[in-house]
């Protein structure tokens, strides 16, 4: 099936909404997310004759969005603060104790199944990755959410070894699984 | 025996990447002796799972009530404008 594309003056009442959802929910602050939103709508402008309507015209800009978004993280990861971060991030161990054994306790845990509950949780675990450092939230989007390969998130964010990636990963998800812990409220 | 740091780890990479033999045969041996090192494997899991879904189906992880702002708005559409005309 063959999409028509709609006239540009009204792709900010149709997408708009769903732009920014999909923006803001990846790069957490909103001046970041709307920027990323228009910078989507004006390179969509200019490459309007490039559209071959095989795609739905929403699919065709998320598309352009996620590359904006991937341009994003590769920006930031240039900063050279970035680097003492990920060593912050390595060193500090309030999860395990020196013999390399569990400091936390988890407690049983249930998995949410109607589509309320999990409705739910996601909302829960928004929260839990609001509270990662940034960089750690953004390695989350990349893998979890978009599953970016590993080659290519270590090279856009600019981390030395794959081992270092296995690291932080490892860590976000100890992160993550704490603090759904303490806040998913199990039956 | 690997330490439950070490398995947490392996059971993080095993999410990402395939593990080498020795890596696979350690992980289940601890796993098989170490009932919150299990859990949490598991349930790590799910969670990965659970975002692969949200993520393909395009979902946008945020609520329908998060919208763009009427000045955001305002601003895009005058950016847009000054391309077009």
């Amino acid at each position: 099936m063959m999409h028509k594309m709609s006239d540009p003056d009204q792709w900010i009442p149709l997408y708009g909404d769903i732009l920014y959802r999909y923006s803001i929910g990846r790069v957490r602050y909103p001046d970041v997310a709307e920027d990323l939103v228009q910078e989507t709508l004006l390179a969509a402008l200019k490459a309007r004759e490039n559209y071959a309507g095989q795609a739905s015209e929403q699919t065709w800009l998320i598309g352009i969005l996620k590359h904006k978004i991937i341009d994003y993280f590769r920006k930031v990861s240039r900063d050279k603060t970035q680097e003492l971060e990920d060593h912050l991030i390595a060193d500090e161990d309030d999860y395990f104790n020196q013999q390399g054994g569990w400091k936390i306790d988890f407690s049983q845990w249930s998995q949410p199944d109607k589509s309320m509950e999990q409705e739910q949780f996601i909302k829960t675990l928004q929260a839990c990755i609001d509270k990662l450092p940034p960089r750690m939230a953004q390695l989350f989007m990349l893998r979890e959410l978009d599953d970016v390969k590993n080659e290519e998130i270590c090279e856009l964010m600019s981390i030395s070894t794959q081992n270092n990636l296995w690291v932080m990963l490892s860590r976000m998800r100890v992160q993550l699984r704490h603090c759904l812990d303490i806040n998913w409220i199990s039956q | 025996m690997l330490t439950c740091k070490e398995v947490s780890l392996l059971a993080s990479k095993k999410l990402d990447e395939k593990l080498t033999l020795g890596e696979r045969v350690g992980f289940l041996l601890h796993i098989s002796m170490c009932g919150v090192c299990r859990r949490y494997s598991k349930e790590i899991n799910k969670v990965h799972a659970l975002m692969l879904n949200v993520g393909k189906n395009g979902k946008s992880f945020m609520s329908e009530s998060v919208k763009l702002s009427k000045e955001a708005r305002e601003r895009i559409k005058v950016a847009l404008d000054k391309v077009s005309h």
